[in-house]
């Protein structure tokens, strides 16, 4: 059964639309799965994060997409077509940013950039101006001449940015796109997302960041061991997984907490510290008190609350 | 045909790509290749042809001249697809950006067996060349086949690295596979010795692919061949380029497909 919370845009209900349709993947890697019956869709026009811990399924998932992992078992469809037998008739519209950069560093960035415009099936004379307004669009015109190699991580990561948009993809798959980079490159990046979603692209995403999957996703999808443990709106998984305000005291004070919370509350730890889960900021007001302890902050549930339910990550005091 | 013509022309692309990398280094890439052959031919050619009088009614410099032309497209290919595509492979990761453009496994095999055919049948063509200024053909019309030869040779050769290159589980590895098995077959394949009056060599030598390139290098190159023998070791040479490419192929699909 697949975990979409929200209807798929207007006019594209029908369920073969779907850009991405994933029933049960799995995928072992001799004897240790990597995926465990992922059901996950994409609609037309969508972005969609893909959250999870390290070794969560991410990028294997990302692989089974266009055929360069072969998944164990399950259905998955991209654009209609089974990757694991037309992977080509895929990747003509897609547009992929691996989670390593992978660019030629002896090449500088024009030739590297003509070779994948001649790979994506662009004409000499088409491939040229494409290339040269999408270095613009990257603020990276300036590096046109330069030896990848002698780019920093930023650059070289908006010139993956570029590569996988030379063929002007319907479909763009992004693996944990911002890591390392510096605010304004993130901010940068977010904007051609953004503007790419504009033009009625999909997107599906992976990330660390909450901040980013909350800035750039319609929907969400939080995987932990291969499986997806939850999926909806952002503000829909808020809702539904952490309502209300958390509260953040210092390490140690469970046992004071615990005697001064109503019990319908929720006590768990975030790292070291203790917090508490009430349904309204007022609560944990009145709770500071109650306990005689000043909260480190007090602020509304937010994505990351869910992603560390969800994957277990947030220890239960209880236990 | 439509697939396959999709196919080769993306192939094709690939060709590029590492002919644009090569072109780059274009100097320190084309010496090696060509100064082996130049020096071996001044060592044992020049070096040692006074004192050892004719072979099958050579002198020794020509006996071994056709020998250049086959070590070319051998160390040619063998490094390329050896050395050359595990770099390629596991730190550039070029196939990993690669492999998200409508490019497949196939056409990256198909591309890099170009690459070593059109490689080798240049270099091959080129030493062949110097061999003819220096006059030790015999049959000097043969210069025109040589870049075929060379390139049809190092199909099989590459297979050979390409079969390396997915077997190793590091670079050094190669040094093995150099020692026991490229090293063995450039040594004994008839380049420095005749095979004739050895009859178990003579035998075991057949399995190598390189032997029959050898053999097809020494007939233009002397001048002594029949139409039956040049096809024989054509087919041969095909079949061998077929079955090691197909082998080559399947495991790179599994080294790059997970
Ligand atoms: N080629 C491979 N061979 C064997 N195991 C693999 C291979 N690729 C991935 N795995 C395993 O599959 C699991 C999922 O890995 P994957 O790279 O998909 O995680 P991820 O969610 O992308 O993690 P990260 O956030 O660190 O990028 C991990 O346990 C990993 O060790
Ligand atoms: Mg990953």
């Amino acid at each position: 059964m697949p975990l979409t919370n929200t209807a798929p845009p207007a006019g594209n209900a029908a369920a073969t639309d779907a850009v991405i349709r994933a029933r049960g993947v799995t995928k072992i890697f001799g004897g240790s799965p990597a995926l465990q019956g992922l059901d996950l869709e994409v609609h037309p026009g969508e972005c969609v994060g893909l959250l999870g811990p390290n070794g969560a399924g991410k990028s294997t998932f990302i692989g089974c997409l266009y055929g360069v992992v072969l998944r164990s078992g399950g259905d998955l469809e991209v654009f209609g077509f089974d990757p694991a037998a037309d992977s080509r008739s895929i990747k003509r519209r897609l547009g992929v940013v691996p989670q390593e950069n992978a660019l030629d560093e002896e090449l500088t960035v024009v030739e590297n950039m003509q070779l994948y415009a001649r790979f994506g099936g662009l004409g000499r004379d088409e491939a040229l101006p494409r290339i040269t307004e999408l270095l613009e669009h990257m603020s990276l015109d300036h590096k046109r001449d330069a030896t990848i190699r002698t780019l920093s991580g930023g650059m070289k990561r908006r010139l993956a940015f570029v590569r996988a948009l030379l063929s002007d993809p319907a479909l763009l798959i992004l693996d944990e796109p911002t890591t390392g980079l510096d605010p304004a490159v993130r901010h940068l990046l977010w904007e051609k997302v953004l503007s790419f979603r504009k033009a009625g692209k999909t997107v599906l995403v992976t990330t660390h960041y909450m901040h980013e999957a909350e800035l750039l996703c319609d929907r969400i999808v939080i995987l932990n061991r291969g499986t997806a443990v939850g999926a909806g709106t952002p503000k829909g998984l808020i809702d539904k997984e952490a309502p209300g305000y958390v509260g953040i005291f210092p390490a140690g004070s469970e046992g004071n907490l615990r005697a001064a919370m109503d019990p319908d509350w929720q006590l768990f730890h975030q790292g070291h510290q203790c917090c508490v889960r009430a349904p309204r900021i007022e609560d944990l007001i009145v709770l500071q008190q109650n306990a005689g302890l000043p909260a480190l902050q007090l602020r509304p549930s937010n994505l990351e609350d869910v992603y560390l339910k969800l994957t277990g990550m947030e220890l239960d005091a209880d236990e | 045909m439509n697939e396959l013509l999709t196919s080769l022309r993306l192939a094709w692309h690939v060709v590029a790509r590492n002919w644009i990398v090569y072109r780059k280094d274009f100097l320190a890439n084309i010496s090696p290749t060509l100064a082996d052959p130049a020096l071996m031919m001044t060592a044992l050619g020049f070096g040692l042809s006074p004192f050892i009088g004719q072979i099958q009614g050579l002198s020794y410099a020509q006996y071994l001249a056709p020998g250049m032309i086959a070590t070319t497209a051998l160390f040619t290919a063998f490094f390329e697809c050896s050395y050359g595509f595990y770099v390629r492979m596991t730190f550039e990761s070029v196939f990993k950006a690669m492999l998200t453009t409508p490019i497949g496994v196939r056409e990256v095999v198909i591309g890099e067996f170009l690459w070593v055919f059109i490689r080798a049948g240049l270099m091959g063509g080129g030493v062949g060349l110097v061999l003819l200024v220096m006059g030790l053909l015999p049959n000097p019309w043969a210069v025109f086949v040589f870049p075929f030869i060379a390139g049809l040779l190092a199909v099989p050769c590459g297979a050979i690295g390409l079969l390396a290159a997915a077997k190793v589980r590091n670079i050094n590895q190669f040094q093995t596979v150099y020692s026991f098995i490229i090293a063995p077959i450039y040594f004994l394949s008839g380049i420095f010795f005749p095979l004739a009056d050895r009859p178990i060599l003579g035998v075991i030598v057949q399995i190598s692919p390189f032997y029959h390139g050898v053999k097809l290098l020494q007939m233009c190159a002397w001048g002594r061949w029949t139409v039956g023998e040049v096809l024989t070791q054509i087919v041969i040479l095909l079949a061998f380029s077929l079955v090691l490419g197909l082998w080559a192929s399947r495991k790179i699909q599994a080294k790059l497909t997970t």
